[in-house]
């Protein structure tokens, strides 16, 4: 098995990658369903997962650790363990060229970490706010991060001059998730009452102008994403449901429910925005036909809920 | 020894040893909850409190008194039950330890529990050396605008371009999987889990056509997973590797115990699907079809019992392990029967033809000991009629695996000797020898067997023990129904026994002249 998911993580290739309560991440062949690999985390479950820039390893975010996976080596162990973080790391994410990694966490801050080997400067940086941290993503200009969190604030932290911004979407709510579109002309965040906000960035000055406010769910929202193609928009939730939106007008465009599913805790979009990915707490990540609405694969192997998922695509 | 008074340190202390040089952790296991000192120390606390109590509860000038000296007290009022004093004190490093510490120059000593532990660390040691470690570090000085510009540097964002998936290719080219009917059971995968006890067998798959089923399937399952998740994922793993072969509903199919070579115990029933399968001890199993299973079972037998003795009532045979329970072990002189009802048949001219309706006592039972070449030996029913030998495991407890016991049908034309080989002092071993292609011969029974084929035929054993007594009454009564038969297996084994004989004494003149 560890030939064929050598072959099948190895950088160029396709590769879908879990990790949950069961302290273990697995790499899937993804067309077949088949687990190729599993990984230990010890001691904590994964709140989030990365694919580096270049596809070679995995990030995953747990209690205390940040660690990365070898995904084209057959080592279950990780090859690479950043420490330092007191509490819960929520979010991980890889700058563009991968100079460096963001992080944010439990401990009420986001931190930048140098990940290059070997340069004569360090870039670390840290960035406090007033609450725990639930989100964190990177505008792709790679030059901002918002920072979202229990306090129900949306930080627009700048790198290069550390000014920050604040949004308030809605008080007395907690931040769960923010997702900007790969153009960089829309941000979403979705809130602990279900509620999904959309602002425009691409204005001049380029201010976030807020666009749309969608009651998303019913219940907890968990997690937001935009297709590549930036017209659909997914929120998944606590009401055992993945939603798609249709960017352009904000209608709904696909429910997505199974009768076992659980809380769905992660989503990912393929490449030519077709089909979608989705974690649930009753263990499996499913594929999704977007166009069809059907049902295309299930992976099954976790022992307890999926609660990140991260899937690395190719253009052909 | 005059600290060896004490009964309470005395099983303290032997426990202590017991469970201290014991690397299987056994010990352990089986004196679990009985740890004497500890109750006798429980003891002599509630006699303390009972005693405080009494003086409490006299009337007297101690009623209000502080009773923030309790533990003081405790330690002033001696019980029966006390151990020398502070016993629990010295419970874990005791300066001396009072149980024996065996040199590493015993012979068969184990590894010790703290050379294992020690073996465990180095071996995450070196895990952990093969993991770089990075630690966060406060930025110690402000970057300067150039190095800012080099790693913060703003991207210009441009619109992606619409890209093909590669997985949506993948896709359309693999659109029916035939391992998704089992998907359920992907999650039982031992190999795919860290940290869960795990559980490996090997299978045959005597589901598929026989040309596939050369070699058995290595499963890893998580321990607790059931018989039925066992099944699920065999027929999992299976369809991924073979996804040519289709495979059935999980539900037709049961897991039965196998031996090394492939070779399926039919008579043995199913493992039961609900149990979990680190309950069994085998490693060996075989996917059977239940419903295969269930017409083999119904003829179990494959040579005609009809002999000559159809007119006995003959034993009710059952291919299936269970003991049946109306028939009685018996005593008396079975051989005596025996005798009259050959002779009823045998010299049936004698005209005494109400014999001919020999009661059942004759199909007798006995409980005895097989004898294994390396395992412990186990109770086995040992059943002997006019046209079989039959040798039924009594697995008093269902989980006794290890012993791994097995039934046996013999035609009574398949066996070829039996004979007494040891008297012990309070126990007979003795011996049924046979010949498996006897057996198999004996479906044809007017072929006319080649006599000077016996070189070839293969004799197997069984050797039992149990009471002088029953012995020799087995014996007996083996020896009678083989003289009476005089079957060509028996005549060919008694050929080269007596080859054999001569062999030797012709070596021997030989020798002497």
């Amino acid at each position: 098995m560890s030939g064929e998911g050598a072959s099948a993580g190895a950088g160029s290739q396709v590769a879908l990658v879990t990790g949950g309560y069961d302290h273990t991440i697995k790499l899937w062949q993804a067309h077949s369903g088949v687990c190729l690999r599993t990984m230990q985390h010890p001691d904590s479950q994964v709140n989030d997962l990365e694919i580096s820039p270049n596809g070679q390893t995995v990030a995953a975010c747990g209690y205390q650790h940040i660690r990365t996976y070898d995904l084209a080596s057959a080592n279950p162990d990780p090859v690479l363990n950043y420490e330092g973080v007191v509490k819960n790391v929520s979010r991980v994410g890889f700058q563009e060229n991968g100079q460096w990694m963001y992080t944010g966490g439990e401990d009420c801050t986001a931190r930048i970490w140098d990940i290059r080997i070997g340069h004569p400067f360090q870039c670390q940086r840290i960035f406090q706010v007033p609450a725990p941290v639930n989100a964190v993503v990177l505008h792709p200009d790679q030059s901002q991060i918002m920072v979202g969190g229990q306090s129900g604030i949306i930080h627009i932290w700048d790198l290069k001059t550390d000014h920050n911004e604040q949004l308030i979407p809605e008080a007395e709510t907690s931040i769960q998730d923010i997702a900007i579109d790969p153009e960089g002309k829309m941000m979403a965040a979705v809130n602990n009452k279900g509620n999904c906000y959309v602002w425009s960035l691409g204005g001049s000055p380029p201010r976030p102008v807020p666009r749309k406010h969608l009651q998303a769910h019913k219940k907890y929202a968990l997690r937001c994403k935009f297709s590549y193609d930036s017209t659909m928009l997914v929120t998944t939730s606590g009401d055992c449901s993945a939603r798609v939106w249709r960017t352009s007008d904000w209608s709904l465009m696909r429910e997505l429910r199974h009768e076992t599913q659980r809380w769905v805790w992660d989503a990912a979009f393929t490449l030519d925005s077709r089909y979608l990915f989705t974690g649930s707490s009753d263990s499996y990540a499913r594929l999704w036909d977007l166009e069809k609405g059907t049902l295309e694969r299930e992976y099954c192997g976790h022992q307890k809920p999926i609660t990140a998922l991260a899937f690395r695509d190719q253009a052909v | 020894m005059a600290t060896y008074d004490n009964k309470a340190w005395l099983l303290k202390n032997v426990r202590d040893a017991f469970i201290a040089t014991d690397d299987t952790g056994l010990c352990e296991i089986v004196m679990a909850g009985e740890d004497f000192s500890k109750i006798f120390q429980n003891k002599a606390l509630e006699e303390r409190k009972r005693e405080r109590d009494k003086i409490f509860y006299e009337p007297s000038t101690s009623r209000g008194k502080d009773t923030g000296t309790d533990d003081d007290e405790d330690r002033d009022l001696v019980t029966r039950f006390d151990p020398y004093p502070d016993m629990e004190d010295s419970d874990e490093d005791e300066p001396c330890p009072s149980y024996p510490r065996f040199t590493d120059e015993m012979a068969h000593r184990q590894r010790s529990n703290t050379a294992q532990w020690l073996d465990k660390k180095e071996l995450a040691l070196k895990k952990a050396a093969k993991i770089k470690v990075v630690k966060w570090e406060d930025p110690v000085s402000p970057l300067t605008p150039e190095q800012m510009a080099e790693v913060f540097a703003k991207i210009e964002v441009k619109k992606p371009e619409k890209k093909k998936s590669l997985l949506a290719e993948q896709l359309e080219n693999c659109p029916d999987l035939p391992h998704r009917q089992y998907l359920e059971y992907a999650k039982f995968d031992g190999t795919a889990q860290l940290g869960l006890p795990i559980k490996s067998f090997k299978i045959f798959m005597t589901v598929i056509p026989e040309k596939h089923q050369n070699y058995p399937l290595i499963v890893c399952v998580i321990a607790n997973a059931k018989i039925k998740d066992l099944i699920g994922f065999t027929c999992y793993k299976y369809s991924i590797d073979h996804p040519e072969v289709t495979l059935g509903s999980v539900h037709d199919y049961g897991l039965c115990i196998a031996e090394d070579d492939g070779e399926v115990d039919w008579a043995f029933p199913c493992l039961d699907n609900n149990e979990p399968c680190s309950k069994f001890g085998f490693t060996c199993l075989g996917l059977i079809d239940i419903k295969r299973k269930e017409n083999i079972v119904h003829c179990p037998i494959p040579y005609d019992l009809n002999s000559a003795f159809q007119c006995f009532p003959k034993a009710s045979v059952s291919g299936q392990s269970h003991v049946n329970t109306s028939r009685q072990n018996t005593g008396g002189s079975d051989t005596s029967e025996i005798i009259k009802a050959m002779n009823t048949v045998s010299e049936g001219n004698k005209g005494i033809g109400h014999q001919l309706s020999i009661d059942a006592s004759q199909d007798k039972l006995y409980r005895v000991q097989l004898l294994h070449k390396v395992r412990a030996n186990t109770p086995v029913q040992l059943g002997i009629t006019l046209d079989t030998v039959e040798v039924v495991p009594l697995v008093t407890n269902k989980h006794a695996f290890w012993a791994r016991p097995k039934y046996f049908l013999h035609s009574i034309n398949s066996v070829a000797w039996c004979q007494i080989l040891e008297a012990k002092s309070n126990k007979t071993i003795f011996r049924i020898v046979y010949s498996p292609t006897h057996d198999t011969a004996f479906n044809d029974r007017n072929a006319t067997v080649n006599v000077s084929s016996y070189t070839n035929t293969i004799y197997k054993k069984h050797d039992f023990e149990t009471e002088h007594d029953t012995a020799r009454k087995i014996v007996e009564k083996v020896n009678t129904i083989l003289d009476l038969r005089n079957s060509p297996c028996r005549r060919e084994y008694k050929m080269v026994k007596e080859k054999k004989l001569q062999t030797r004494r012709s070596f021997h003149t030989k020798h002497l002249s």
